[in-house]
């Protein structure tokens, strides 16, 4: 089931192309990391999820229809999410709340549940003005899922975050991975492996690469031998470019990456001709890119 | 008629909210969470020593809102 | 109407914690009371004051009570307005700078409930800090000097409110679109200036100004009775009143 169709979405500021023709779709129940170096469009993007931004051509699709305003059932926390200094957390949650349609009572009993799953019950009386950065991201969470909404729209929610902080924001986000379908923006792809079922990078505003980790590595990751050796092995690469089974060939100092399209082919004619031509390698590793390399590939540096 | 025939029942409301004024100036200073333009011993100083005008300047100008 | 009620208890919620509903209606009282004792005090001043020889006579007619309360009201024309909209320049602006804004409209909640809960809010402190700063002006007018008809009280507060809340709309609407909250205050005050300075001077072709409805009510609480058609200023003011209110309700 798709929880949400977008198509040919874009956003243009004055002349600048924040999204340019994004079309993606979020599965229910499923994580989704929205991947792209800063200002690549993400915050835009998800602006225009959120409803805060109006698209400037395109359409969203919540659960199917179009027409309705789907604000209700979403949860948004923006990149840098503010409070209001002279409420305490309750007071917030409760405003929140009953902003979102809840009854007050319900409210209530409800930011009590949150605030002790995010770890502040002991704080809740304080007035916000006095919280640390890590407190108000995690008061920030709570206000998202108040109303407990169907998707929750997080905005970097880790990259302000010290490490212990990011550890605890990364815990929580795998516990709710189970209740409720996320979308969270990220540059930092470690982040997005860590808990997510769907990637989609995006470069200057245009969807570049998009699906779930196990689809990813399967398409996009290449097959990879780096071979190190005592001398240059300059000659012997230009030879090596001529194979068929290797797709390029990149030299560094005494060391070799060769981008292969068969890996058990390549490595035994490599290893064949170091015997054959004594070649003095000192080390031979078999592997693959990473997620890192594809993300890299896609930024273009 | 000098001044003590000034009929302070009259002129004592005047004083106490102007020492209304000045102490909620300086209690809201006083809070930690509390944030101002420029230095808040200065917004002190202001609400303090300029009666009524000091504490309303503190309020419209000084006083960093949300 | 639901969801407005909720930011509208925000809204006065936070007045409350920033103590605005404390400090902006007792900064009414203080100038209502001021005016009543220094001109009761006015012969004694002028005596005090000296540089005067010896056995001069000071001979000041004590003013009306209308005089007075008409004397109180053109003080709130200039130290009312200017603490007003000083107290409400960043009603909205605050907001969207902060980004608070962005959170509260992510929820089902309308632009229009967002604005309209803060021009009702701020337009009812007004409200109660004028009144309070009026009836502090009478009871000590009552006191010092003579009585003074409530009805006539409460006409010409009441037209001169008509004035401070277009004055107070067009603030929101600026701050509705403008950044700078020196910038807001700014163009707001030289609206009310540039009105109450044109309209006795331009009396022909000002018919019309909302600015009228000062003059109004000073001659409701001066004669009894206000000068002059009312009743054009009047529909002009609520119209343009309307007209701001309306623009601000419309998403930037």
């Amino acid at each position: 089931m798709k929880m949400m169709e977008v198509t040919a979405l874009s956003k243009s500021f004055d002349t600048v192309n924040a999204v340019n023709n994004l079309s993606f779709s979020l599965k229910e129940g499923r994580c989704t990391a929205l991947l792209g170096p800063n200002g690549a469009g993400k915050t835009t993007t998800l602006e225009m999820l959120a409803g805060l931004l109006v698209p400037t051509k395109g359409t969203i699709l919540f659960m199917g229809s179009n027409q309705a305003d789907y604000r209700e059932h979403i949860g948004y926390l923006p990149q840098q999410p503010v409070f209001f200094s002279w409420m305490n957390a309750v007071e917030y949650l409760v405003f929140m709340g009953e902003l979102s349609g809840m009854a007050k009572a319900t409210a209530a009993s409800r930011a009590d549940e949150l605030l002790e799953l995010v770890g502040m019950a002991d704080a809740k009386k304080r007035r916000i003005g006095g919280y640390s950065g890590g407190m108000k991201q995690r008061l920030g969470i709570a206000q998202a899922m108040i109303h407990e909404p169907k998707l929750l729209i997080l905005d970097e929610p880790v990259s302000a975050l010290d490490p212990v902080g990011r550890r605890d924001m990364l815990e929580m986000m795998k516990r709710l991975k189970g209740h409720m379908t996320i979308l969270f923006s990220t540059h930092i792809l470690h982040d997005a492996e860590e808990v997510c079922d769907d990637v989609m990078m995006i470069h200057k505003g245009e969807l570049a690469v998009a699906g779930s980790l196990p689809e990813l590595r399967r398409n996009y990751l290449e097959n990879i031998i780096i071979i190190s050796a005592e001398e240059s092995l300059d000659t012997w690469a230009r030879t090596l470019e001529r194979w068929t089974v290797i797709t390029e060939v990149r030299v560094r100092n005494n060391t070799l990456e060769l981008f292969v399209s068969d890996l058990d082919k390549a490595r035994s004619q490599l290893l064949a001709e170091i015997t054959e031509k004594k070649i003095p390698i000192s080390s031979f590793t078999v592997g693959s890119t990473t997620l890192e390399d594809l993300f890299m590939k896609v930024v273009g540096k | 008629m000098g001044f003590s025939s000034i009929n302070w029942a009259l002129v004592a409301p005047l004083i106490g909210i102007e020492l209304i004024l000045m102490i909620i100036a300086v209690v809201d200073l006083s809070k930690t969470t509390t944030q101002t333009n420029g230095p808040k011993w200065m917004w002190v100083l202001i609400s303090l020593f300029f009666s009524i005008i000091g504490p309303i300047l503190y309020f419209t100008i000084g006083r960093k809102h949300t | 109407m639901n969801k407005w009620l909720v930011l509208f208890r925000k809204e006065w919620l936070e007045m409350v914690r920033n103590y605005k509903v404390i400090w902006l209606p007792l900064v009414f009282v203080v100038f209502g009371l001021l005016q009543p004792i220094t001109l009761y005090y006015l012969p004694d001043i002028l005596k005090n004051a000296g540089n005067m020889p010896e056995g001069t006579v000071i001979k000041i007619a004590t003013p009306s009570s209308g005089e007075v309360l008409c004397e109180t009201l053109s003080q709130f024309n200039q130290m009312g307005i200017l603490v007003i909209v000083l107290a409400f320049m960043g009603i909205v602006a605050a907001e969207r700078r902060s980004g608070m804004m962005k959170m509260i409209l992510v929820k089902p909640v309308t632009y229009t409930s967002y604005i309209l809960s803060k021009w009702v809010s701020a337009l009812l402190l007004t409200f109660v800090s004028l009144s309070l700063g009026m009836l502090a002006a009478w009871y000590y007018t009552i006191l010092l000097i003579g009585s003074f008809p409530f009805v006539d009280l409460a006409q010409g507060t009441g037209i001169y409110f008509i004035w401070i809340s277009f004055l107070l709309t067009f603030t929101l609407f600026l701050s509705s679109r403008l950044k700078s909250s020196g910038l807001i205050a700014a163009l707001a005050l030289l609206l009310g200036i540039v009105l109450s300075l044109v309209t006795p001077l331009l009396e022909k072709w000002m018919k019309w100004s909302p600015a009228q409805l000062t003059g109004a009510a000073s001659s409701l609480l001066t004669e009894g009775a206000a000068q002059g058609n009312v009743l054009l200023p009047l529909t002009i003011t609520i119209l343009l009143t309307a007209l701001f209110l309306y623009l601000a309700v419309r998403e930037p």
